[in-house]
């Protein structure tokens, strides 16, 4: 079929141009950025059931913290933040090598923030406003205990149609930010090997802590 | 007061001249870091480590204040804590908070923040009055006045004067040259309750009163955030310089009242 045939006077050219006009204004409302915070609400108030419900006391093993990082993973982007904590040394692995330390970083985070969350389980958490820039939004809550506020700010990227989280800043201060700089240096003097046999070193000195502190609080 | 002035004026000299020689000044306070801005991850060279020349200084002073905390800060302030019920700690920091909020008051005007002086200077009314000598803070719980921060380190910063170096203080923290003059200043000159007294130990004990009940606020933090570190003394570093910048943030209020 001959173009020219289908565009036959101008006026329809004129008029196509009209519907398209008129049409991207609709189109770009119709496929409006989601919500962050409406986002991130239920999964945060998932995950403070999951924990307010679990049986800490008796679960030294920590399989809680499994089942919560499976559920983190719809929200947080672990893939995100290992190249971010990484930064440049991050294009230098192989596939496997990322891989193997998305893991290792994962379950140093499931520490770091689900420890964090857990001393505040049935705590109230209240979201405060959040920002969007672009691909990137900031989720705003605080933590409130009886005598203070601790600020905690989710720092999300647009993934499709899901707002993910790739870091978490308590009181000012970003998770990935801190641990990138003391990567940094570990990275520096003891290259990439060191910098996993250290992370190791790491996950299995909280994994016994926090088994001792559960026999502890057994008895 | 005659025996200790002498140090603190020596002190300033000895400040004065580390500044002169500490001529490489980094600007930690550069543009206010947008967590939004993905720059901040990938570009290496807007690096965010620190010009720390004192390192191993710093290093021995971290350790000092980490033995120090452990086994006589943390205990003093966990006894404190069992004894004193939350909610009389609470009053005692608002006590201290408002006698300090005309220092406050002074370093944002001088930072040319005029409606944070104001904020700054009706809190301190209304605490002062409603809430009995600064004994609670109607202020930010019923008026919504939030908390503002001011230093005379700040003031410096917007004054153009460079940080110098990273310095961690002896049974302080840590800090940086100019902010931890601005600090010394801050205390000895302005804040009330030091004049009320010259004696050097009733001083040093109202300071340690009121470390200690600030402490008593956050126990087990510190216990928390070394045991997730790999190395606590650039974990520290690195959070010392984003709560700053946090703190120092004034295109948002402040969290909490």
């Amino acid at each position: 079929m001959n173009i020219k045939n289908t565009i036959k006077t101008p006026s329809t050219v004129l008029g196509m141009l009209m519907i398209l006009l008129l049409a991207t204004p609709i189109a770009g409302l119709s496929s409006t950025v989601p919500d962050p915070t409406q986002q991130m609400k239920p999964f945060v108030n998932k995950m403070t059931k999951i924990l307010a419900e679990a049986d800490v006391k008796n679960d030294s093993q920590c399989s809680i913290c499994q089942r919560l990082i499976d559920i983190s993973r719809e929200r947080f982007d672990y893939n995100e933040m290992s190249k971010r904590v990484l930064g440049k040394a991050w294009r230098k692995l192989s596939k496997e090598e990322k891989e193997n330390f998305v893991d290792l970083f994962t379950e140093l985070l499931q520490y770091a923030y689900v420890g964090k969350i857990q001393n505040y389980a049935g705590q109230s958490i209240e979201f405060t406003g959040q920002r969007i820039k672009g691909k990137r939004a900031e989720v705003k809550t605080e933590l409130v205990d009886n005598n203070k506020t601790i600020p905690v700010s989710y720092i999300m990227l647009l993934e499709g149609d899901q707002w993910m989280v790739y870091d978490v800043v308590v009181e000012g201060v970003s998770l990935i930010r801190n641990y990138m700089e003391q990567f940094r240096e570990i990275l520096r003097k003891e290259q990439y090997s060191g910098l996993v046999k250290q992370i190791e070193k790491k996950v299995k000195e909280l994994q016994d802590e926090r088994a001792q502190r559960i026999a502890k609080q057994q008895q | 007061m005659r025996h200790y002035s002498r140090s603190i004026s020596l002190f300033f000299v000895v400040c004065g001249l580390l500044f002169t020689l500490a001529q490489p000044c980094f600007s930690a306070d550069g543009d206010a870091v947008d967590f939004l801005s993905d720059d901040f991850y990938e570009d290496e060279t807007a690096s965010i480590e620190t010009d720390d020349p004192l390192e191993s200084f710093n290093r021995a002073m971290f350790q000092l204040n980490d033995t120090t905390y452990t086994y006589v800060f943390n205990p003093v302030a966990e006894g404190y804590s069992k004894v004193v019920p939350p909610d009389i700690r609470g009053v005692v920091w608002n006590f201290f908070r408002n006698l300090e909020e005309p220092v406050r008051f002074i370093n944002c005007l001088l930072q040319g923040r005029i409606s944070d002086a104001g904020t700054v200077f009706v809190r301190f009314l209304i605490n002062t009055t409603g809430g009995v000598a600064g004994l609670g803070n109607p202020a930010g719980r019923e008026f919504g006045f939030k908390r503002v921060e001011a230093t005379l380190g700040e003031t410096m910063a917007t004054w153009g004067i460079g940080d110098g170096l990273y310095l961690v203080v002896p049974f302080y923290g840590p800090s940086t040259l100019r902010d931890f003059t601005g600090t010394v200043i801050d205390g000895f000159g302005m804040t009330p309750y030091y004049t009320f007294t010259d004696d050097l130990g009733v001083m040093a004990g109202i300071y340690l009163g009121k470390e200690t009940n600030k402490l008593s606020m956050s126990l087990g933090e510190y216990e928390e955030f070394k045991k997730l570190s790999f190395d606590p003394y650039v974990a520290l570093r690195n959070g010392y310089f984003q709560y700053r910048k946090k703190l120092r943030d004034h295109s948002v209020p402040n969290d909490g009242e």
